[in-house]
């Protein structure tokens, strides 16, 4: 049985289309991330999911249930907004109870329910004070609480760190991941943020204008990226993209001499421009080993980050990005051959942007 | 604070005084008014603080013989209260849920401004429909009638403050509790409204004042003690062939109290600041 289940959704803002057919279904227990830039449709298929929107088009199914016309609150599904929306003239313990409340559940059961909620959260001692006297990572936690507590078949978050500063939103992270492994739960998330959505997902759908660009597991998202969008928005520093020619099983890169030697799977492809994608880390400095695949290219910038020395470096007029060891001997200006990993190169076709796989 | 010289604070305290007396000069006239002698009063040249104190004149207009200047003030200042209180209860109902609604549905937000608009009518252009409607309706010289009138006036006003207000609370909260299974008037009642409180509160203040001020239509609407309110009767005061200006004065003087003791309970709830804290920040 599924959770969820989205089919066919598409909706319509006057002539825009924001969403065009979106299919997809959620066992239970998984965590499913929506991940894209700003404007490709995320929240607004969350909001549809809520119920705080209504599709145009296609039909929402939550435990085998058609909810399409359903109000919010009978959906059996709680959200954690971006703002935390918490009720700023209630007390913590109020704002929890809120939907219990709502439900007419005795005040003594509520209680009950509302101080576990809290305790799982660590904010049983901030429960009479108000949303105003609270941090930004204690709003989130009583936000969460007050989803957490009607357990409900479905939990919705609409980028719920994004306003926290980086360490608390690495700390929040890891809490929901846990959260999550330890009660079960079914999550859909919104978020633009790549690690978020690489940390938390059991699956990411990766959205792009209206329609979901690749849904897979992270692994797969990572290392099999389906199309060039998806490739060049998961990955830190992004992965690169060098336009070249198919010859005859080799890359040509556009604007220089050099020609990598594709893998055999490749080999019996067509003649073609294509985009030949390397993720950073998938680059080495070459050691004189000539049965590695190699490419040349001169250095312009390196950068210590810490964990990493990143190089920029141009072949022809191309931009090539390494991440590199923090204590690689790399000269600014001089000529530097890296080497690929075997199974480091991606090959996307020009035209249709799609993944080229043999 | 930042760094200021000696003449630029001095400056700024001169400039706060004179502020303070430019307001405050007409109230203290008035009181010094209202507590001279007559011949005080005409005396030539003007004398700036009364021989004796007389204040003969309040005991005149709060006394409650018969047929007195006294009834009949204070029977225009019962009409007053009366009829600024329903006008502005009145207006608060009717503002509430269509300020709700517009700040909720942007789409229809152009109906506010339309009526907006038959704001910026002149009051006189719409004596005559409202004296024949309110004939019509046997409503002249009744308070129901006047406050019906005043209605029209303070209720665009009104609206248009709470709209505002609403506006300033995030949606998000509302969808929040919808989710969580309020119902409309439960998500007004427990969440909005309460939100929206210090807005309220001084949409309520200054409709009350607007109808207490309200002089025009008193004029038109009312002829005898059974509608007349203070801004007429004050202009009564006025009217006769020998004007008495230190009663006048005092007049003035009761009909300003009870606004300032509504400001004055009112200051509690116009407390802002208390939607910090339910979303970012």
């Amino acid at each position: 049985m599924s959770a969820l289940e989205l089919v066919n959704i598409r909706k319509r803002y006057g002539s825009v289309d924001t969403l065009k057919g979106i299919n997809l279904s959620l066992a239970s227990g998984e965590f499913l991330v929506l991940l894209g830039s700003s404007g490709c449709g995320k929240s607004t298929l969350l909001n549809i999911i809520a119920g705080l929107a209504e599709a145009t088009e296609g039909d929402v199914r939550i435990g085998d249930r058609s909810v399409t016309g359903v109000h919010p609150k009978d959906r059996d599904i709680a959200m954690v907004f971006q703002s935390y929306a918490l009720y700023p003239n209630l007390s913590v313990a109020r704002n929890i109870g809120f939907g219990l409340e709502m439900r007419r559940v005795p005040a003594a059961e509520r209680a009950k329910a509302v101080e576990k909620t809290a305790k799982m959260l660590q904010i049983e001692n901030l429960l009479g004070r108000r949303p105003s006297e609270l941090s930004g990572g204690q709003r989130q936690r009583v936000a969460i609480g007050r989803a957490l507590v009607r357990d409900p078949k479905i939990f919705l978050f609409d980028e719920p760190l994004s306003n926290l500063d980086a360490k608390l939103r690495m700390e929040t992270r890891t809490e929901l991941k846990r959260l999550h492994q330890m009660l079960g739960t079914t999550i859909v998330y919104v978020t633009h943020d790549q690690i978020e959505a690489m940390t938390l997902a059991t699956r990411i759908a990766v959205m792009r204008d209206g329609h979901i660009e690749q849904l897979a597991s992270p692994d797969e998202i990572y290392n099999r990226p389906a199309t060039r969008y998806v490739a060049s928005f998961v990955g830190s520093p992004p992965m690169n993209m060098l336009d070249a020619t198919l010859v005859d099983g080799t890359a040509q890169i556009a604007g220089s001499q050099t020609v990598i030697p594709l893998p055999s799977s490749l080999r019996s492809q067509a003649s073609r421009k294509v985009i030949v994608g390397i993720r950073p880390e998938n680059l080495s400095l070459a050691l004189g080993d000539p049965s590695k695949l190699t490419i040349e290219a001169k250095v312009e910038v390196v950068e210590l980050t810490g964990p990493e020395l990143v190089v920029t470096s141009s072949i022809g007029n191309q931009r090539l990005t390494a991440s590199l060891p923090p204590r690689s001997q790399v000269t600014v200006g001089s000529l530097q051959r890296f080497s690929i990993d075997a199974d480091g190169l991606h090959v996307f076709d020009a035209v249709t942007e799609k993944r080229i796989d043999a | 604070m930042e760094r200021r010289s000696l003449a630029a604070t001095i400056f700024v305290h001169l400039a706060a005084l004179l502020l303070l007396a430019v307001i405050l000069a007409p109230v203290l006239w008035l009181f010094v008014m209202s507590i001279s002698s007559t011949p005080d009063l005409i005396a030539k040249p003007l004398h700036w603080w009364p021989d004796t104190v007389d204040l003969s004149r309040y005991g005149v207009l709060l006394s409650s013989v018969a047929n007195s200047a006294g009834q009949a003030f204070v029977a225009s200042l019962f009409n007053s209260i009366k009829v600024a209180g329903m006008a502005t209860i009145a207006a608060l109902i009717v503002a509430i849920p269509s300020a709700w609604a517009v700040s909720r549905t942007p789409s229809v937000g152009w109906s506010l401004y339309a009526v907006i608009a038959t704001y910026m009518l002149p009051p006189v252009a719409l004596a005559v429909p409202l004296y024949m409607a309110l004939s019509w309706l046997g409503l002249l010289n009744n308070v129901f009638g006047l406050a019906l009138v005043y209605l029209t006036i303070l209720a665009p006003f009104t609206t248009w403050l709470l709209k505002s207000g609403f506006d300033s609370i995030p949606r998000e909260i509302e969808s929040a509790a919808t989710m969580d299974g309020a119902r409309l008037d439960q998500i007004l009642r427990i969440i909005t409204l309460p939100l929206a409180a210090p807005v309220m509160a001084t949409a309520a203040l200054f409709a009350f004042l607007l109808a207490w001020d309200e002089f025009f239509y008193a004029l038109l609407f009312t002829s005898d003690q059974r509608a007349k309110t203070l801004t007429v009767a004050i202009a009564d005061l006025a009217g006769g062939r020998v004007s008495d200006y230190g009663l006048i004065a005092t007049a003035g003087v009761l009909a300003a109290l009870p606004p300032l003791l509504i400001g004055l309970f009112m200051q509690r709830a116009l407390i802002s600041g208390l939607t910090s804290g339910g979303v970012k920040g």
